[in-house]
């Protein structure tokens, strides 16, 4: 290395140091080591994977080109899985966002006990899935379980809940908006907190009620915090398990089956893990796309005044 | 002593002490034995010290892996501290059980296999085998010893312990998991039936369900008069149905012993007839009901008079979960008259994985374990049956009522297809069971699409 290139490189190090900017790599090296270990790295080995036959224990690879992905769209059981996350994630996400929305409007004034409330309707995002999955089995239960010993105390029939296909994913999915309601409610809450009072105090003045209000300065205003909730509730949603595993494990009849649970399977229990890889390839890719499609169509409903 | 004043000699070249004593002074080092350097290296001491010992003496430990909880009814009873005692007298080795979660078992060992980091012994599911044996999981038994034991135990083990052509992958549990009906007789008595005489044929068992159904004021069914499995995991609904299938003339694969290949055989009269059977006393006999969780568990509460599983299962759990219970178990019933009852022999097995730490030991232990001695005595002190024709020969296996008729279900006995595609089969005739019986699908279209995956699984596995 010439002289005048050691100082210029003396320089830049120089001038870095003196930017901390080498510092705060130093600092952030081990997140991103962590990150690139535990993330980057899988997931090329999945995209790998997916194109391979893989035989972990006799460390065998056969590549096998898209037979993996071919074998997948000619699956009814995969087909089955990703037609009832379809139906979960349309489910509940504009039910849980909705939702989140009302109860954020309530919280938004004042009253007694507020805080109280806020926690109550929180505390669900804190607990354990696999924990409150329990539970609500358990509240389900066709003999024993709450809901139908209250059904029965106001005259109604008992129903299935969990041990019929017809009612099994419903059940989870009142189940999942539980869970998640107190998160989108508290993102709306901040979000609506953000909306400057003198929006409302002029269109007051001009005359404007309260669902005018509503229609004209808080929904638009609320629309990148919906955007965020739309978008963070779909991934969440595609990506689906803990829930169906503790509650149905994907039945009865593969009615709850939903594409995450059938990757474990394919994975942990008949061992295809090119199989699997190829499923989550899929997911990726789907969800993905959805978050682009949804984001790039949310802008436009983005205003400022 | 002056030592600053010597030391100055000594540069100066005044010093007219003798040189020995100059160099003495000079050179003279003191290592300072403090109170805390002594403690320091006595520690020290005492941790090496020790430890070498114990390398020199050390014990190989050889480790076993089963499933905690009640899934083995307590037949194998692994915690008990002296189970292993004399053989690790012996041998100066330490048997050490470790429990694992029954529903996450089979991936754990899986992912430690391909860790090389696995126990020595796995005490697994039967249904496990074909699965761990296509990964090449196992240690195949030496033909020597598989060829001994098979010549020594019931026909219905050998059927159990053979995985085509004298081979052997490991020994099955002691007190083989015989699936039979049991009945409340306390409901039949109710009823005005019998409570020492099940029923015999389907028509029969029919009737008595219908008998045994209690409903209450508003007409709901508050007791069936047989609860079936039809939620969970695929292979938990195929394994109590079995006996209506098999007994039907369906079969999960043919032929039963092929490892690979082979075609699945339930799409037929028989298998439409078996989950018509159970679809018939839903819809119009309305004697049993999809509300009803877990047969096992619905029998014990008193909310089932009749159901078919493991028998082991109930006998560990009655005691604890319905001590006042009185019951009994006897064959499950068969299409017509003249038929012979089929009933599913299975349960848990002892293998030896290939990267096991200590392989020729473990095999060594399960030798030991298995062993026609210990076979009687671990059978006698936990009521279970025994596995070599000679222990049948002794009290109080020979004359015990109880041990009696369950050889008298022996006959019968149908064990799980080997073949490497089975956990398929299994999961496609699970699923065409529950989308019959819960309107989904009717049996035919149910069984054909099961037929089709089914046989999929089997070539994807001969591949």
């Amino acid at each position: 290395m010439t002289r005048a290139r050691r100082r210029s490189l003396r320089q830049v190090l120089t001038r870095l140091s003196s930017r901390h900017i080498l510092h705060a790599y130093f600092f952030i090296a081990p997140v991103i080591l962590l990150f690139g270990i535990f993330r980057v790295v899988p997931s090329i080995q999945t995209l790998l994977y997916s194109f391979y036959k893989v035989e972990l224990l006799r460390n065998r690879f056969t590549f096998i080109g898209l037979e993996n992905f071919s074998d997948l769209f000619a699956d009814e059981i995969f087909r089955g899985a990703a037609l009832n996350t379809l139906k979960y994630v349309l489910t509940i996400v504009p039910i849980s966002a909705f939702l989140g929305l009302v109860l954020a409007v309530m919280f938004n004034t004042k009253f007694h006990l507020k805080e109280f409330f806020k926690a109550v309707y929180f505390s669900p995002m804190v607990t354990s899935t696999v924990a409150a999955a329990m539970v609500w089995w358990w509240m389900y239960n066709p003999q024993f379980g709450i809901f139908n010993v209250l059904l029965k105390l106001v005259g109604l029939p008992s129903q299935p809940w969990l041990m019929s296909s017809r009612m099994a994913l419903p059940s989870i999915i009142i189940f999942s908006i539980w869970k998640n309601l107190g998160y989108n409610m508290i993102i709306y809450l901040a979000g609506l907190q953000a909306i400057p009072p003198q929006f409302y105090e002029a269109a007051t003045i001009d005359g404007a009620g309260g669902l005018s209000r509503f229609r004209h300065i808080t929904i638009p205003l609320l629309a990148p915090t919906t955007t965020f909730i739309l978008i963070y509730n779909s991934i969440s949603a595609f990506q689906v398990f803990d829930q169906v595993f503790v509650l149905t494990s994907g039945g009865p009849a593969n009615s709850t089956n939903v594409v995450v649970l059938d990757l474990y399977r394919q994975a942990f229990q008949r061992f295809n893990f090119g199989y699997a890889a190829a499923e989550a390839m899929v997911l990726f890719l789907f969800i993905m796309g959805v978050t682009i499609l949804q984001y790039v169509y949310s802008k436009r409903f983005e205003v400022a005044y | 002593m002056n030592f600053r004043a010597d030391e100055e000699g000594i540069r100066n070249g005044k010093d007219s002490r003798p040189r020995s004593q100059c160099f003495g002074h000079r050179h003279e080092r003191r290592i300072p034995v403090r109170p805390t350097n002594v403690l320091v290296m006595t520690l020290a001491l005492l941790l090496i010290i020790p430890s070498l010992g114990l390398a020199a003496a050390s014990k190989a430990t050889i480790t076993l892996w089963y499933p905690g909880g009640d899934i083995t009814a307590g037949v194998n009873d692994f915690v008990d501290p002296n189970l292993w005692a004399e053989f690790e007298a012996k041998n100066n080795v330490k048997v050490e059980a470790v429990a694992l979660d029954y529903d996450t078992m089979k991936q754990k060992m899986f992912a430690a296999a391909a860790a090389k980091n696995i126990g020595d012994i796995l005490f697994v599911d039967d249904t496990f085998v074909a699965a761990f044996v296509k990964e090449g999981l196992l240690d195949p038994m030496e033909d020597s010893k598989a060829k001994a034991w098979l010549a020594a135990v019931m026909p219905e083990i050998k059927l159990r312990s053979e995985y085509g052509k004298g081979k052997m992958w490991g020994y099955p549990q002691y007190g083989g998991d015989t699936y039979a009906l049991t009945w409340n007789k306390e409901h039949f008595k109710e009823a005005g039936l019998d409570p020492d005489k099940p029923p015999k044929t389907w028509a029969e068992f029919r009737e008595y369900a219908k008998k045994l159904t209690k409903r209450d004021a508003q007409g709901v069914i508050s007791r069936v008069g047989y609860a079936f499995r039809h939620v969970g995991a695929a292979s938990g609904i195929v394994h109590k149905h079995f006996w209506a299938l098999e007994g039907a003339g369906a079969r999960l694969v043919v032929p039963p012993d092929a490892l690979r290949g082979g075609k699945s055989a339930f799409n037929n009269e028989g298998g439409k007839a078996a989950l018509q059977l159970i679809l018939d006393m839903i819809d119009v006999d309305k004697s049993t009901s999809l509300s009803f969780p877990d047969p096992r568990a619905a029998f014990l509460k008193g909310i089932a008079s009749m159901q078919y599983s493991e028998l082991v299962s109930i006998k560990a759990r009655q005691p604890k979960e319905a001590p006042d219970l009185n019951w009994g178990f006897g064959p499950p019933p068969v299409r017509k008259p003249g038929d012979v009852p089929v009933t599913l022999f299975g349960g848990f097995i002892f293998v030896v994985p290939k990267d096991a730490q200590h392989k020729a030991l473990a095999w060594k232990a399960l030798e030991w374990l298995n062993s026609p001695e210990k076979d009687y005595e671990l059978c006698k002190k936990n009521e279970a049956t025994p596995r070599y024709r000679a222990n049948w020969e002794k009290e109080p296996f020979k004359s015990t009522p109880y041990f009696q008729t369950l050889k008298a279900l022996y006959p019968g006995a149908v064990v799980f297809p080997i073949n490497l595609g089975s956990d398929g089969v299994v999961e496609a005739v699970g699923a065409a069971i529950q989308k019959a019986w819960h309107h989904e699908a009717s049996v035919e279209a149910a069984l054909a699409e099961a037929e089709r995956l089914a046989n999929k699984a089997i070539a994807e596995a001969a591949k």
